[in-house]
């Protein structure tokens, strides 16, 4: 699935298994098998984001306010187009931050 | 004569407003609307909750809800402007979402279409046609 990244392989290596001599530490292959991310409005089905939801809105911004990435919450790119609509307007109407005072 | 459209109108006053105040903002949004040919849906009143930045030093705000029809845009206009020059009234924010829950429903339908078209698709289904 995922390409086996270098940097993570050696440091999981370095932590469990017995340290033999040579230029690079022996490793047991991590074999991790990445979550799928699914978009939780598609499994949802919802045909429609509601700026007024705002317990659901609070689910995909920071604590400082900013809006979490796609590619970290794995929401499609149509749904979060809708989210980003949402939570403009949620912010406009005082229901969400723009910044939080930190 | 326009077509119709449909508004959600969020306003938000002072916590410290009373009540009766509040019905008095609410009812000359209602003939301002009736004026226009529109018609309100929903009103609803939401009451103090905390806002998520200050607004005029304030941290709370009594907030209320409108849902309605409009077929002019003076009318929006008209709204916003007796919310602007009303006292108690913090803030407010018209959305016009017919568009969206035009595509809303096109999506339900579509969905509910696909269903109807493949019905063995579901498990249930399929085990009582094949026996």
């Amino acid at each position: 699935m995922a390409p086996h990244t270098p940097g993570h392989s050696s440091h999981s290596g370095r932590s469990s298994g017995p340290r033999t001599g040579g230029d690079r530490p022996r490793k047991p292959r991590r074999q991790y098998v990445r979550r799928r991310k699914v978009c939780r409005f598609c499994v949802d089905k919802m045909d429609y984001v509601d700026y007024k939801n705002v317990d659901l809105l609070k689910t995909f911004i920071l604590d400082r306010g900013k809006v979490i990435p796609r590619r970290i919450t794995g929401t499609c790119a149509r749904h979060q187009r809708w989210l980003k609509v949402a939570i403009k307007r949620a912010r406009n109407i005082a229901l969400l931050p723009f910044a939080a005072g930190i | 004569m326009a077509e119709e459209r449909f508004y959600e109108l969020i306003f938000i006053c002072r916590p410290d407003t009373p009540e009766a105040e509040i019905d008095k903002v609410v009812s000359t949004l209602q003939t301002i609307v009736d004026e226009h040919q529109g018609r309100i849906e929903k009103i609803d009143k939401w009451g103090v909750r905390r806002l998520a930045y200050r607004v005029d030093k304030s941290r709370e705000g009594f907030f209320v809800f409108l849902a309605m029809y409009g077929r002019q845009g003076d009318m929006i206009k008209e709204l916003e402007r007796r919310l602007k020059v009303s006292e108690p009234v913090l803030k407010y924010m018209t959305v016009r979402i017919d568009e969206e829950l035009k595509r809303q429903n096109k999506l339900v339908a579509r969905r509910e279409r696909r269903l109807a078209r493949r019905p063995r698709k579901t498990p249930g289904e399929s085990a009582t046609a094949a026996s």
